[in-house]
This record gives C-alpha cells, structure tokens and sequence, in this order.
C-alpha cells in the first residue's frame, strides 16, 4: 500500500509528462470500449432486425426447401404443420412485368393479420377485389414500382396452370433486412393458397416464443442461430479488421510509458541508491517503479472516464449514423447503430490496458536489480 | 551548425538514440496505420470494386437496366475496339471485360448421359493472358480449394460446395447447357480442373469461373461482354478521377447513343457506394487524426524527456559559458533533426512494411468462424499520398515542441545552482 | 306481330344452329395430323435487338415422337433434340454429348423464342384435355372461321382456356390464343400462308408472340413437309442423336 501511494505521488509529481502518458493512454481506453460497444451495437442491431424481419425464433423448412435454388420451390411444399407458434409462408415462383419488362420473382405467401415478423402484412388485409402485394425498397426501385402502381402478376398453379392477375401495390416497406426484400413480392397466404389451389400448404414456416420444438415429418427445424450464422461471422470479422487499429494506439501509449519509464530510471538513480540504502530491496524498488509505470493506466480510466463516459453515454442514446448502402452480404446495417458497452467489454478492456501498462513499466524497471547502491547514490552507471 | 549537430546526434548514440528509436516507431506506427484504415475502411468498397462495380464499368444502357437478370442479349459489342481505344486515351488504366451468365451444369456417366445436374451462376474473365490482372482482382489463387488453376482454355474452377453437390472430382469434365448472346442452344465442355470457395453462400451453391475466351465461345459473343471494368493503376480508387472520367467518356458517347451504346459508372454511381464512400472517408479521417493527435503527445513527452535528459550537458554548457539562447536554439535543431531522422525511418518502415501487407494482406480466416461469407477475411493496408508525409506531423513538430517545452528550464538555471549538480 | 316473328326468326338464326365443336376439332385432327411428318422449316426470332432464322428438320411420329435436327447457322449445325413421350434429349455435336432436359428446365424457353419446351412438348390431343364449345364466327383474312372456346377438362394443363379459330371450308385453324385462369391473354398464334399438300390443307406460317412481353414474337415457316413417308424406327432412339 505503501508502495502504491508513493507509486502515485511520484506519478503526479510529474506533472505534464504524465498527463501526457495518460492522455494518450486514455484514448486507447476508450477506442477499444467505444469499438468493440459499437460492433457489439451493430451485431444486436443487425440480428436484432433479421429476427423481427425474417427468422423469427427460428424456421421450419419443408425438407425439399433451398432457398438458394428457387427451382425447388416447384416441390417444396406440403400441409402445414398445426403445431403451435409457427406462421407458414408458402413461396411460389412467378413473373412480373413492369412496363412489358419481365422479372422472376418470388411470391411469399404470409398471413396478413401475423405478428411472428415485422412485416407491414396489415396493408395485405384484402379490401374489395384487388389483390394487394408489399414489397420492400430495393425490390421496388429495381422493379420501378411505387406505392399505389398496378402491375401484371403471372404464376402457375399447383398443376402448372398459367394463372395471371393484376395486383395493387398497398405498400413499399422499408427495412434493413434484404433478405425478405431483393427478388421476391409478397402476398396474403390465404390469397396465395387460393391463387394456386394448395389450401393449407406452405413451403416454411416461421416459430415464434411458443413453438415448442417439435418437427413433424417431412419438416426440419433451423435454429435461430443457425440462421444467423452469416451475422455473426461478419460481426466477427470486423471485430478482428478493427482490433488492429486500436491495438496500434495500445501500441503507442505504451510506447510512451516505456520511454518515460527509461527516463524516470536515468534520472532518479540516486532516489533508487537512497531507496536501496534504506533498506529498501531491489524488488521492492522494481515493485516500486512498476506500480509507478502501471498506475498510468489508473489515471487514464480515471479520466478515460471523465470525457468517455459522457460521450460514449450520448452516442448510446443519439446512435451513430450509417451510410446506405446496398450490403451484398446480405446484412442488415440500420441507418443508425446504437453502440452497447459490456460489462465484460468494460473489465476486459481494464485488464488489457492495466496489464500492459504494468508490462511494459516492468521492462525498465529490471535494470535496478543490476545497481550498485553505491554507483546509485552518486547517479552514475545506467 | 547543423553539420555539427548531426555529428553529435551521429557520435553520440546514448543521447540521440533513444529517442530517434521512439519517433520511429511512434511514426512508423502512424505511417502503418494511416494504410491500415484506408485498407480496413476501404475494403467493402474495394470488394465491390473487385467483384462487381470496377473503378469505372461500361455496359450498355439496356444491361445496366436489367443487370440482375445477365442480359447477355443486350451485352455490348465490339468490345477489342473499345478496349483499344481506352487503352489508347488511358494507357495506365487496366481495361478488362468480364461476363456473367446462367445455365446449368452437367455432368455426364461414362456412357455420356446426364449423371448429374445443377444450375449454375457463371463469371468469365481473363484467366489466360499472361498479364491479366483478374487473378489477383478477385483472389482466386487463394480460394482454390481443390485442384488448381486452369492453364489452358476449355478449363474451369466451380465452387467446392457445388462440386461436392454434383459428386465431381477435379479432372472430371462437365458440359455446360445455356443459351447463347442470341438465344440459341449453347453446349460448352469444360474440365474441371480446381474448386473454389468464395465464402458467400449464394456463391457457393453454383458458381463456375472460366476464361472470357471460352465463355465467348461457349455464349457466341464473339468481341461482346456484359460489362467492361476499368481499374486504376496500383489498385486504388481515385473518386475524383472516376466520376470526372465517366462524364468524358459518357459526354463523348452520348450524341450517338442508343440504349446498345457503352456508357460508363463510376464505382460510387453503383450499389449505393456514394453513400458509403463519403462515410468511410469521413471515418477514416477521423481516426487518423484521432491517432496522430494521440502520437503528437507521445511524441511530446518523448521530446520534453530527451530535453530533460540532457540538463546536466546543459548546466556544463552554461558553466562554460555559452549563451542560454544558443543553447535552446541548438536544443530545437537538434529536435528537428532526430525529428527528421525518426520521421524518415519511421515512414520508410511503416511504407515498407505497408508495401509488404497490401500485397500479400493478413489473413484473419483461422480467426473467424468458417461459415464463409463473401467477406474479406484477409486485411490489406492501402498506401495512399497521405502515408508519405502524415508522420512527420507527430514525429518533427512534437519532438519540436516537447523539446521547446523542455528547453524554457535552461533559461530558470541559476549558475549558482549548477556546480551544485555537477558535484559528483 | 309478323314483324315481332320475322325478328324473333332473325335472332334465332342469327345465334346459329352452331355445329358441334368436337366434330370441328375432330375434322382439324383428320387434316393435321398424319401417321407421320417430315418437314423442313425455319424459325425467325425477332429479339430487342436483332432477329436470327433458324433451319431445322423433323420427323414425327404421331405427337409422342419426333425428332428435330437444327441445318443451319453454323453454329446451330447438328444440334439434334429428341422427344420421346415426355421426356427431352438434346443432342450437341460441338460437345459431343446429350443432355436431358428435365423438370423447371423444361419450362425454358427454345432458342430464344417464344416458345418453350414445355409448349413444343405437349402431345395429348386437345379433345383429350378440353372441352370445346363453338362460341361464335368471325371473318379472318377474307376466310369465314368458327370460334371455338376450349376450356381445359383435366388439371395439368399450362393453359386453362384457348380460343381457336377454325377455318370453316378448310378445317384448319387460323388463330390461336392462350388464357390464364383468369381469362388473361398470355400468348397468341398466327396461322397463314395455306396450302394443300397431298390432299390435305396446311398452313405454312405460325407466328407466336408472348403478349406480356413486348416484343414481336417468333415466325415459325414450314418450308416443305412431307406426310406418312416411311421413317426408320432407329430414329427415334438416344443412339440416332449422335449420328
């Protein structure tokens, strides 16, 4: 304790040079806690919309359903299970033809009145005898469709019978999940189930909190974490790219301890001979200087936190805005990330920073147990 | 002067070394970085620019309209021609035709009938010239999972995932089935020579790469491709010089334009990347300056530590008489040298080690789980102009200032006090 | 009460004693189909941007088998595309191998016209898959043709209903257009150019347009065409496709 006060003193009584250290060290404290909170952020933003949009608490797929190859969709659907939690969607191939143009897309049966998914499916409610479709922007732009436009709709029944009708366009949604926007249009289930004579059929079907687990023959369960695997690899693939710049500023900061470190050693060789002389051992003179190096650390939390936890707290709350732009990962990026600090981020970051700190304090330091009390008093050798 | 200084800072490594050591590092570092976020922030766009978008592409405005569904029937023409003449207009661009098709891929028994069968998604590029830079573009080399590259035409590379879909070996031939530029019939042979992954799912489904020779032949689009890419030289994208070059090149066009005329994007005019661009700019900036302002300090205190260093010199030298005034001015030369020193070691390092990473990356793949995503798991610095000159900012003024700083104690020294400290 | 009977007779007439509609299409069946046919024809493509004629030669047997064999551009040369009930084989001679057109491909369309597989493979008789009603007379290119409204009588197939206009002399459709379920015009058929050829009406020239997509459809030309010649069992066989 002892040595730690007196670490402390010698610290402050730097004055500029150790606020510099600080400074610097401070940064790199709260780089790493605002990086890491901002990619936490994102990740449960980004998961966080792909349950509400597309993958629910999981899915159950029909055993012939590729979402990859929409050429399975011709076989990949059956009666739906009547378990409990889940919404079925049916998918069927069909063709659009915005201004003579003609454009695959899928048609995604859902039940207008569903509150599984995020999906605007109240505008499918059907009102009078138009058939009302949603689609999400990016689809809408690449069809050059708008909210309230008609457009020929053409797909086949389950016996392959060509069936065609004009649809209304009730809504264009936006949201920032592709994957239940790009390529597809989607449509009342009851309607589809109608429009191609597979009543009660669909191809998946989505769980909510109180499906129970169970898949019925013919079906297979994915897990919610299993569809959200691609997330977490790209969350994880950042976190990597960005540790790097932040680990250079680590980098840097303990670069200046170290120096200081050197400089505090030179200069106080007779402080450390009188140390010594008093009785003190070399290790606890290294122990001293140590905790002198390491303390920097300390102070930079302390006033990391002075100017960190506000700003950090805002950004918390005002979110950071993204760019749009078209991901063709197919990840959701929200117009606004709202950034997340851990506990654990916060403790590790702690510990890292400490560590290091105390580290690279040490390194100098070991050159005191080669001093000779005697040469130390006079201030010579090193 | 000068010459005696560096002499000093030469002869005398225990005063001069340590901190020359550190500015180098801490400019070294700056340098590093400075390439590392252009890379790191850069990469989606450099994706997009790899893959899809080109620094500046070319198609036809009817393609453009319907580029999701490769309409290959409206892909543009006279395509040599056109290369010809960019190279002419702008010899240190690479100029490049790529063409991305459908069909399905099938693989035949012994007997020659269908064994197996699956749709495919293709990408043709120039695989075989000898100076082609589209290996490299779209790392190919580095996705081979089985196999190896095709050496000769007739040869092609299919996603791993799909190869194992249609049970095929590399060495095994497969034919492709689609239809050509115009429509008709198209059957093609390829040997499958390597696999692939790409790390998108989609893309790893049913993805076959092949020479743009063979796809020529194989869609009947003899001089024709989809879409022709432009790359800057060195592989970087100049935003200024894209958009300033789209607008030559479309002014030019425009007046014999119909919908099957070249017209030319720049990279931010496609996928939504302006957006994204001017973002990541702003980013970037804002952590470099984050940094050097962080090094400044660093570099600060180094200065005001290899100022204090040196006090008992400075006593000596004012116990001999010479003036307070020379004595600081010779302090701050001094500064200025190591200063230059550190900062040009430092930038060579950082350019040098810079150099070594953009070209052969860091790979991050065995840190990130291996589901593939069409993500780089491999990290690039981007050297840009700025990495040339952004560390003599923290590495010549801080070690100015923090000597400046230092050096106002030599004007406090009271003669007295120095035999004091020089008893020893 | 005379004028009210003349009207009353007028309109009676006027809604014509119609004859029966299977009896035309049987007529049309007796003047179409043949033991078997030989033909030669070409196939014009009018794309968004050029337009290409394709020659080719066929053999059929009945509408389970046939076999066509693609002469000329060059390009096209030997290609050969079996049928065989309902399954596809095409032949490529660049390639050298065959390939079995199954399942969605089926749904493609051939050479880039408005045709698909599916519609060149279709071989039951209309009779067997609709119920045919004469529905009206119209005048078409000078020729007095009965309107026939087929409305599909079994499940499976592409097209729910077909208006047909048949030549009323000849027994030879002139017109053909294809609905959706829900009475969307999807495709139409131009019949022309007829000729006699051994004693039986043919018309030489088929038009087809996709009427979703703009565009000006596919000229189908029957050059020359042969019926019930001898035609060599062996040629509807896989091991004829390489020859």
């Amino acid at each position: 304790m002892l040595t730690f006060k007196l670490a402390l003193k010698n610290l402050l009584g730097a004055g500029l040079r150790t606020w510099l250290n600080v400074a610097v060290l401070s940064f790199a404290f709260v780089l790493i806690i605002f990086y890491n909170g901002m990619i936490d952020g994102w990740n449960e933003q980004a998961r966080r919309d792909t349950i509400e949009w597309d993958v629910g608490q999981g899915q159950l797929w029909h055993t012939d359903y590729d979402p990859y190859d929409p050429f399975t969709l011709q076989e990949a659907h059956g009666m739906a299970p009547a378990e409990a939690g889940l919404m079925p969607v049916l998918i069927v191939q069909a063709t659009i033809y915005p201004e003579g143009r003609m454009m695959p897309v899928r048609l995604k049966g859902i039940p207008a009145r569903q509150q599984t998914l995020a999906l605007p499916t109240e505008a499918l409610v059907p009102a009078g005898d138009e058939t009302r479709i949603i689609l999400g922007k990016r689809m809408a732009k690449s069809a050059g469709l708008a909210e309230g436009d008609r457009v020929l709709l053409r797909w086949r029944d389950q016996h392959g019978t060509f069936d065609a009708r004009e649809v209304v366009i009730a809504q264009v949604f936006d949201t920032n999940v592709p994957n239940v926007d790009a390529g597809q249009v989607w449509i009342d289930l009851a309607v589809l189930q109608e429009m191609t004579g597979m009543p009660g059929e669909a191809t998946m079907l989505v769980a909510d909190q109180t499906y129970a687990g169970s898949a019925p023959e013919g079906w297979a369960f994915q897990t919610q974490d299993q569809l959200l695997t691609e997330i977490d690899t790209v969350i994880q693939s950042k976190k990597v790219g960005g540790s790097i710049t932040y680990l250079m500023l680590l980098l840097i900061a303990l670069l200046a301890i170290f120096d200081t470190q050197v400089l505090s050693i030179f200069r106080r060789q007779r402080e450390i001979g009188t140390y010594i002389a008093l009785g003190m051992t070399r290790r606890e003179v290294i122990a001293l200087f140590t905790v002198e190096g390491g303390a920097n650390s300390l102070l930079a939390m302390a006033v990391g936190a002075v100017y960190g936890i506000p700003l950090m707290a805002w950004l918390a709350q005002a979110g950071i805005p993204m760019p749009a732009a078209t991901d063709n990962v197919g990840l959701a990026v929200a117009e606004k990330i709202f950034p997340v600090y851990g506990l654990g981020l916060v403790l590790g970051t702690v510990a890292l920073v400490t560590v290091a700190a105390t580290i690279v304090s040490y390194m100098p330091a070991r050159k005191i147990a080669y001093l000779r009390p005697t040469d130390a008093l006079k201030g010579k050798i090193l | 002067m000068i010459h005696f200084l560096l002499k000093g800072i030469l002869r005398d490594p225990k005063r001069s070394r340590l901190p020359i050591i550190v500015v180098s590092i801490g400019v070294f570092l700056t340098v590093l970085l400075s390439t590392w976020l252009g890379g790191v922030f850069g990469d989606m766009v450099d994706m997009n620019a790899r893959f899809d978008t080109g620094h500046v592409k070319i198609m036809t405005r009817a393609y453009a309209e319907n580029s999701a569904q490769l309409p290959n029937d409206l892909a543009l023409l006279g395509v040599n021609d056109l290369i010809d003449s960019l190279e002419t207009v702008y010899p240190d661009m690479d100029w490049t035709p790529r063409i991305r098709f459908g069909g399905l891929i099938d693989v035949p028994d012994e007997e020659g009938e269908t064994r197996a069968q699956g749709p495919a998604g293709g990408l043709a590029v120039d695989l075989l010239s000898p100076d082609t830079r589209e290996i490299e573009r779209l790392d190919i080399r580095g996705s081979l999972v089985r196999g190896r590259m095709p050496e000769t035409q007739g040869e092609a590379l299919i996603s791993d995932a799909f190869a194992q879909k249609l049970d095929l070996e590399p060495g095994e031939a497969i034919t492709f089935f689609g239809s050509t530029m115009y429509g008709s019939m198209s059957f093609y042979n390829f040997t499958v020579v390597g696999t692939i992954r790409f790390g998108s799912v989609a893309m790893d489904r049913g993805t076959i790469i092949v020479d743009i020779e063979d796809a020529r032949q194989a869609l009947d689009m003899e001089d024709a491709a989809g879409e022709v890419l432009g790359y800057f030289a060195g592989g970087r994208y100049d935003d200024a010089r894209a958009v300033a070059l789209r607008s030559a090149f479309n002014a030019e066009i425009g007046e014999r334009g119909d919908e099957f005329a070249p017209e030319m994007l720049a990279l931010r005019d496609q996928n939504d990347l302006a957006g994204m661009m001017d973002y990541m700019d702003v980013v970037a900036e804002l952590f470099v300056f984050i940094f050097v302002g962080a090094m400044a300090v660093v570099l600060w205190n180094t200065g005001l530590l290899g100022g204090l260093r040196r006090y008992t010199e400075f006593g000596i030298r004012l116990a001999l008489g010479e003036a307070k005034g020379a004595i600081y001015r010779s302090l701050l030369m001094e500064a200025v040298l190591i200063g230059l020193i550190g900062s040009v070691i430092g930038t060579l390092a950082g350019l040098g080690l810079s150099a070594v990473i953009q070209h052969y990356g860091l790979d991050f793949g065995s840190m990130v789980p291996n589901t593939g995503m069409m993500l780089p798991t491999v990290y690039r610095t981007k050297i840009t102009a700025q990495a040339f000159y952004i560390g003599f900012f923290p590495g010549v003024l801080s070690m100015l200032l923090g000597n400046a700083l230092a050096g106002i104690g030599i004007y406090k020294r009271q003669t007295a006090q120095l035999f004091k400290e020089l008893e020893v | 009460m005379k004028t009210f009977f003349m009207a009353f007779l007028l309109l009676f007439l006027g809604s014509g004693p119609y004859p029966d509609a299977d009896e035309i299409l049987a007529k049309v069946d007796a003047n179409m189909s043949a033991r078997n046919r030989v033909f030669e024809s070409t196939m014009t493509i009018h794309g968004r941007r050029n337009s290409r004629t394709i020659t080719s030669r066929s053999w059929s047997e009945g509408d389970a088998r046939s076999l066509t064999e693609y002469l000329s551009p060059a390009r096209e040369a030997g290609t050969k595309m079996l049928k065989l009930e309902d399954r596809l084989w095409i032949y490529s001679p660049i390639s050298d191998r065959t390939i079995q057109i199954s399942g969605h491909m089926l749904r493609q369309s051939v050479m880039g016209s408005d045709l698909s597989y599916e519609d060149m493979m279709e071989d039951r008789k209309l009779t067997d898959l609709y119920e045919a009603e004469v529905t009206g007379e119209e005048t078409l290119d000078g020729r007095a043709t009965w309107v026939l409204t087929l409305t599909a009588r079994v499940e499976d197939v592409a097209y729910q209903t077909r208006k047909v206009w048949v030549d009323q002399e000849r027994f030879i459709p002139l017109k053909e257009e294809l609905f959706a379920k829900n009475g969307q015009l999807l495709k139409r058929t131009e019949l022309s150019d007829v000729v006699r050829v051994d004693g039986r009406w043919f018309p030489r020239t088929v038009l087809y347009k996709d009427m979703l997509k703009d565009g000006k459809g596919t000229e189908f030309h029957i050059s020359e065409i042969k019926f019930d010649t001898e035609i060599p069992e062996y040629l509807f066989s896989k091991a004829a496709l390489k020859q």
